[in-house]
């Protein structure tokens, strides 16, 4: 995917991105305090708000006034969204339905998803039935299983409990790294930054002010604000070599 | 127990009471006083066509202007609810409006809109919808009075489910009808239908506006004040008493088959 000077208007409030690309199989964080424009930016790429000018590229084709339904991009919110109405099981085979899959290849996906992430269990179960770290991986499986070109994840850690939330970090990375699908993924914290992205999109005040990788970012003053964060990142880096 | 018997727990049960007997009275003494050699009457003697016509065509009307209301309200609740645009509030007050409008007022601008001398009214009548004294007219009054009640429960109804189950629904694939149909609907199903009883009752208890506009075929509530001038209160009390039990009856059933049993 290939972001080119996206511009999108929300009231005052203005999101440019002069240049974004991101491959399959790669995940590129997007990073930032609140307001500063990530979600704007994830549900632009969405199709769920109306960009004022720009291009959004999927294999050289601009997809930027497709509506939602039609680009191939899957979104999951920082709620999770699950439909409250529907069980596991309705809540993934949703977007194979909405797709006229046929029942016995809907049943054969669902599960193989749910074996991936490890919801098998909770297929019959309603979201309120789930803790967050479950309502989390049911809205991944449901945003995967449709094979989209492009996976949205808006703060996918951020209504997991503290104690929990290295674990879910964990299982994330991994299962983003078997992905082979082009991930944006937003997040206020350095720490989900550094595990996740293979690059950094620092966002502040509407505009791109970095992009590059993580050793690049924390030598920059925008990463002043995470000092406190950084020796946790130092501390991940050193486990991760 | 005794933490509830404070003061102000008291006053509240003591005011609440007398609110309650003031609804409850009317309503028993309409049983208490009901003569059942005039009930008999009602359905045995001369009046007795008059009476099931009249509540024929109160039920069909009423039934209809709320199945008209569900069909051409649902799409203005929604677009209320989930855009914005120039105007909007203009627009919530102009359907407010049956609200506050005294009924026969209500009746009088039925009649001076779609009336035969109106400029609406010709085009109508030329496909047979004649308003004046005639069954589309009770229908359209009804439909003028109850409209704000189900627009505004179901606006409520879709507003209070979160835009983010319709944005993920779209990002799968799914179109804005099938999102409206799966999704928007089924979750806002309570409220619609919440919606839906109150407006067949408020159509079902009408009678100013429909007075004004079509006086016959006579509704059940007409019917109640023309016995009451004619025939003195025992025939009035007589008919509110069938109208009460039926109308019990079926909202509690509707309530109870629609809203799942609660």
């Amino acid at each position: 995917m290939i972001v080119e000077n996206l511009r999108v208007r929300r009231g005052s409030f203005v999101l440019y991105v002069p240049r974004l690309e991101v491959g399959r199989g790669e995940c590129l964080v997007v990073l930032g305090p609140s307001g500063a424009g990530k979600t704007t930016l994830l549900k632009s790429l969405a199709g769920l708000l109306r960009v004022e000018s720009g291009r959004i590229l999927i294999d050289g084709m601009d997809v930027s006034r497709l509506p939602p339904e039609q680009r191939g991009f899957a979104y999951v919110p920082q709620s999770y969204a699950l439909f409250p109405h529907m069980k596991v099981w309705d809540n993934i085979a949703y977007g194979l339905r909405a797709r006229g899959m046929d029942r016995a290849r809907i049943e054969e996906k669902v599960r193989s998803v749910a074996k991936v992430l490890g919801i098998e269990d909770l297929l019959d179960r309603y979201p309120h039935q789930l803790s967050a770290g479950q309502r989390q991986r049911v809205a991944i499986a449901r945003a995967i299983v449709v094979e989209p070109r492009v996976l949205l994840l808006d703060e996918p850690l951020a209504n997991i409990d503290p104690s929990m939330r290295s674990r879910a970090r964990n299982f994330l990375r991994s299962l983003l790294t078997k992905l082979d699908v082009a991930v944006v993924y937003a997040t206020h914290s350095l720490v989900d930054a550094v595990s996740m992205g293979d690059r950094i999109a620092y966002v502040v005040d509407g505009k791109l002010a970095f992009l590059g990788n993580v050793e690049q970012f924390l030598s920059t003053d925008y990463a002043k604000p995470y000092l406190e964060e950084i020796e946790i990142v130092a501390k991940y880096l050193r486990t991760r070599t | 127990m005794a933490r509830n018997l404070n003061p102000f727990f008291v006053a509240n049960l003591v005011i609440s009471t007398i609110l309650v007997l003031f609804i409850l009275i009317p309503l028993v003494s309409l049983f208490l006083y009901t003569n059942p050699d005039t009930l008999r009457e009602l359905f045995t003697g001369y009046t007795a066509s008059e009476v099931l016509n009249a509540f024929e065509t109160t039920f069909k009307a009423s039934l209809l202007s709320t199945l008209l209301l569900l069909a051409f309200g649902l799409p203005l609740a929604y677009t209320l609810a989930r855009h914005s645009f120039p105007g909007k509030k203009v627009l919530e007050s102009i359907i407010d409006i049956p609200f506050v409008l005294p009924h026969t007022v209500a009746g009088v601008a039925i009649l001076t809109g779609f009336g035969s001398r109106s400029i609406f009214g010709e085009p109508l009548e030329r496909i047979g919808l004649v308003v004046q004294d005639s069954f589309w007219g009770i229908v359209a009054a009804m439909m003028f009075v109850s409209a704000p009640v189900l627009i505004d429960s179901a606006k409520v109804a879709f507003q209070s489910i979160d835009p983010e189950l319709e944005e993920v629904a779209r990002c799968l694939g799914a179109s804005p009808v099938r999102v409206f149909a799966t999704i928007t609907l089924p979750l806002a199903l309570r409220g619609i239908v919440a919606g839906t009883i109150l407006a067949w009752a408020r159509a079902l208890s009408e009678v100013g506006a429909i007075l004004v506009v079509a006086y016959y075929p006579k509704t059940i509530n007409v019917l109640v004040l023309e016995y009451l001038n004619v025939y003195g209160l025992s025939y009035a009390i007589a008919l509110s008493t069938i109208l009460t039990l039926v109308s019990i009856a079926l909202f509690t059933a509707l309530r109870m088959v629609l809203g799942g049993g609660s």
